[in-house]
């Protein structure tokens, strides 16, 4: 939340992106691969909500122990239907890992593209 | 009751015939395929209420839950919408043929959540062409993914797997750099609806995070799209998967990423605030590459779907390339070329998948002189041919004759050369095909004494073939249907 | 062994080249936390400050997702359906359809239970289990009024028939997954939204709307709980069964 001209948990989010693409791109398990496309997602999501963020807001439920001001209720909306998409996603993925392994036994790329 | 009310049953009706599919289906061979067949029949049905009415008086929106747009989700009906109707109506063709084909690949418990997945492929595919809402498009794009990456996998062991996994892994980085794109116009601007985003871009925004949106998004639709050089996971991918899906997939869903990427258009022209110039220009020349370098992959192939399926890179070369020209002729061209080669690929890959099923064999050396023993697939086979070569009595003609006219009208005569270019290259390996097929003598007995298909696969693969020569005779309808649309977009388009 | 460095060399010049600008316009987007910034410019005020009175539901979040952007949400329950369909579709091997091994060769041990289970964890467990599933039930019901709601409830119920799963063997908690019912149940979601749909346009709106004025007040809760109940029971089964699919 602190500014130096930058918003440095944007950056952070930011940086937290590549590390997902470079975990993706990079590495040769495809496990370790899905779950780089869950680091990027992850730090989609976190954007998401931060963005909704106001300083000193309550969360965006009305009730007699909360007041203005409220936190964007439409990027949590938006994160949680995210989130299930994402969870979606990984599980087709390992599913096909876990057929690709039943077949040949490894889940290395570099082994992977030896194969017949 | 109007038409509106009808949109959010686009695709309601198929998702539901989904649940129906999946849960009635198991109780006997055909229950799974028929359920699905009539659920989209219906669907079909349907869908011609909002083309005759977009046809009568131009594009009308319907808010989903009665809150008005941004409030809440939009369904917008334009032109470009009218896409739906010839979609299912493909699907029509390709479910029935499916029946046969998958008759001995596919145990029945997995017949059921196959035809599902299909109607679920159908109705996001609907979906994300009606949409007006950024985070809409977005899920509805993830279901099309997510059915297409299953349904490559579907009748393969591990390497089907593995090519449906690397379609993953491709498609769903550029589903994280879509919803990143979603979050930048979201942080810009607090809206998610197309038309109040487009306004509020052009009242007045940071340009670098407005323009990386926009990249990030059109990447994103690029990569789905399978244009040049994001187009490597296609190969394998309409390769492997069977035959029925093969045509689902290059002929629609391929195609999803065109119609996100005309959205983008509508959304980035309509705001004035983007020098479109600049992304228009790479556009052009990867269309122009993929044109070329598709064909000419497709000239050395042996296997016939992977001959389709670089075919496939190259057709998305062209409509990107007629899109990107920015001259009314090219885009016309451009957009009518994504039903017609919707057309087109289902019946080749109708008529392959006939031929590897009753046959045994993929390539073209193993398939010589199948014309003798299959004739009615050899002909559709050879409409087909002709018709992506674009030889005028047939649909790939006119929208290929409209975007080298473009590519003159927009001053850049070199890409009209390419065009001309790739067509030529396209016309030698069809000619390959058609030899092999009807001029050299058999090689193999299975393939000598090989018969006909049923009339379940033969009645879609024929009557696909016919509306290819239809729509090669009727070419100026379509082109004058979304010639309203299309200009509508053109005013801001800059030089 | 060079190529290798050389690869990787490259992909780290390639995630550069994205990730250099890519980090920095991110750093340059508006900065959160100002009640001002243009993020809320749009919907945001709508949604707080007549949110309750228009959905009738004190969680913003929950009104957002179920009656202003329920079609998303919609959408969303048929993404975790298509997962399921998808998962179901591929070929398993040694699995039949119900995800258990043929009875020719038994894959699980006598206990059932895929872990040696410990004294301790299986009392806890089965002494919180009931807990457990209260609590879900709970934030189903009071998902409109707190945070919670559908998905949650989803989360938290197909969590403890993981932990279930692995304690007691997948024999005995399959059976909580009612087989006779089960398909209907995975599609328990879309059904859900497409009735609710319909019954919106029936009772003279559009799609997915609710009646808002007072006297229907009733009808506009028994649809929200409707949609509620759908997500939960077809999420948290559809979890259940991508679990056991996956879990050999």
């Amino acid at each position: 939340m602190l500014l130096f001209g930058i918003d440095l948990d944007y950056l952070a989010f930011g940086v937290l992106f590549c590390v997902g693409l470079y975990m993706v791109v990079a590495k040769s398990n495809l496990i370790k691969k899905v779950l780089g496309l869950n680091v990027m997602q992850t730090a989609v999501f976190a954007l998401l909500v931060t963005s909704g963020m106001i300083d000193g807001a309550d969360p965006p439920v009305r009730t007699e122990a909360t007041s203005a001001p409220f936190a964007n209720p439409l990027p949590q909306a938006m994160v949680l239907t995210g989130i299930v998409v994402a969870v979606a996603l990984t599980a087709v993925a390992l599913a096909l890992i876990v057929q690709i392994h039943a077949d040949y036994g490894t889940i290395e790329v570099d082994e992977l593209k030896e194969a017949p | 009751m109007t038409w509106g009310d009808a949109l959010p049953w686009l695709v309601a009706l198929p998702w539901t015939g989904a649940v129906l599919t999946r849960a009635l289906g198991a109780r006997g061979p055909r229950m799974a395929g028929g359920l699905a067949w009539a659920f989209l029949i219906a669907t079909a049905a349907l869908a011609v209420g909002p083309v005759t009415e977009v046809a009568r008086h131009g594009a009308f929106s319907y808010a989903v839950g009665g809150w008005a747009a941004p409030y809440g989700v939009e369904l917008r009906f334009d032109h470009f919408s009218a896409w739906v109707l010839p979609l299912t109506l493909l699907f029509v063709l390709v479910v029935p043929f499916s029946f046969r084909y998958l008759e001995g690949t596919l145990p029945l418990e997995r017949q059921a959540p196959f035809y599902a997945l299909l109607l679920l492929n159908a109705g996001a595919m609907i979906g994300f062409t009606i949409s007006a809402d950024l985070f809409n498009l977005f899920v509805f794009m993830e279901v099309v993914s997510l059915s297409s990456y299953a349904l490559v996998a579907i009748a393969g062991r591990g390497l089907a797997a593995w090519a449906a996994l690397k379609y993953l892994l491709i498609g769903g980085v550029a589903s994280t750099l879509m919803l990143l794109g979603v979050t930048f116009v979201f942080v810009l601007t607090g809206s998610l609806n197309l038309a109040d985003v487009s306004a509020r871009f052009a009242a007045g925004v940071d340009a670098a995070p407005a323009a990386t949106a926009i990249a990030l998004l059109a990447t994103s639709f690029l990569v789905k799209a399978a244009l040049f050089p994001l187009h490597v996971w296609l190969p394998d991918a309409h390769a492997i998967a069977p035959s029925p899906v093969s045509a689902v997939l290059s002929g629609m869903v391929v195609k999803i990423g065109v119609v996100g990427l005309i959205r983008l258009y509508q959304l980035a022209y309509g705001s004035s605030a983007f020098e479109m110039a600049g992304l228009n220009t790479l556009l052009v020349w990867a269309g122009a590459i993929a044109i070329v370098t598709g064909a000419f992959l497709a000239m050395v192939q042996n296997d016939i779907k992977l001959m389709l399926a670089y075919s496939t890179i190259s057709n998305v070369g062209y409509i990107v390339m007629g899109l990107a020209l920015a001259s009314p002729y090219a885009a016309i061209g451009g957009v009518v070329h994504v039903f017609n080669h919707a057309l087109i690929k289902v019946t080749l890959f109708l008529a392959a998948g006939a031929l590897i099923h009753h046959t045994g064999f993929r390539t073209l050396t193993d398939l010589r002189g199948v014309a003798r023993a299959m004739p009615y697939t050899s002909a559709a086979m050879a409409i087909g041919a002709i018709s992506i070569v674009g030889l005028p009595p047939t649909a790939g003609f006119v929208c290929k004759w409209y975007i080298a006219l473009g590519a003159f009208q927009a001053g850049q005569a070199g890409f009209g050369l390419a065009l001309v270019f790739g067509a030529l290259l396209i016309f030698v390996y069809y000619v390959r095909l058609l030899n092999a097929l009807y001029f050299k003598p058999a090689v193999h007995a299975a393939v000598r004494d090989a018969s006909e298909v049923p009339w379940s696969m033969r009645a879609p693969m024929l009557l696909a073939a016919l509306a290819c020569l239809v729509m090669g005779v009727l070419g100026g309808v379509p082109l004058s249907f979304v010639e309203p649309a299309v200009l509508d977009m053109l005013p801001a388009w800059g030089p | 062994m060079r190529s290798v460095a050389v690869r990787s060399a490259a992909l780290i010049l390639v995630v550069v080249l994205i990730g250099v600008p890519l980090v920095v316009t991110v750093a340059t987007l508006p900065a959160h936390g100002e009640a001002d910034a243009p993020v809320h410019a749009a919907v945001a005020d709508r949604y707080v400050e007549h949110g309750v009175a228009e959905t009738g539901m004190p969680n913003l979040v929950t009104a957002v997702l179920l009656d202003y952007r329920g079609f998303d949400t919609f959408v969303e329950v048929v993404v975790v359906f298509a997962a399921l369909m998808a998962v179901l579709a591929l070929p398993r091997g040694d699995l039949d359809q119900d995800g258990t091994p043929e009875t020719g060769g038994d894959a699980l041990g006598a206990s059932d239970s895929p872990v040696e289970v410990s004294p301790i964890v299986f009392y806890v467990v089965r002494t919180l289990a009931p807990f457990i599933a209260l609590f879900a039930v709970a934030m189903l019901y009071r998902g409109h009024a707190s945070p919670g709601g559908g998905f949650q409830s989803a989360a938290v119920l197909a969590a403890l028939f993981v932990v279930l799963t692995l304690i007691l063997g997948r024999r005995r908690t399959e059976r909580l997954l009612l087989r006779r019912a089960r398909p209907w149940l995975e599609g328990a979601a879309p059904l859900a939204f497409a009735l609710v749909g319909a019954a919106g346009m029936l009772l003279g709106g559009t799609f997915l709307s609710r009646p808002g004025t007072v006297d229907v007040h009733l009808v506009q809760e028994t649809m929200g709980f409707a949609l509620e109940i759908g997500i939960a029971v077809g999420g948290a089964v559809i979890l259940a069964r991508l679990f056991l699919t996956v879990e050999r």
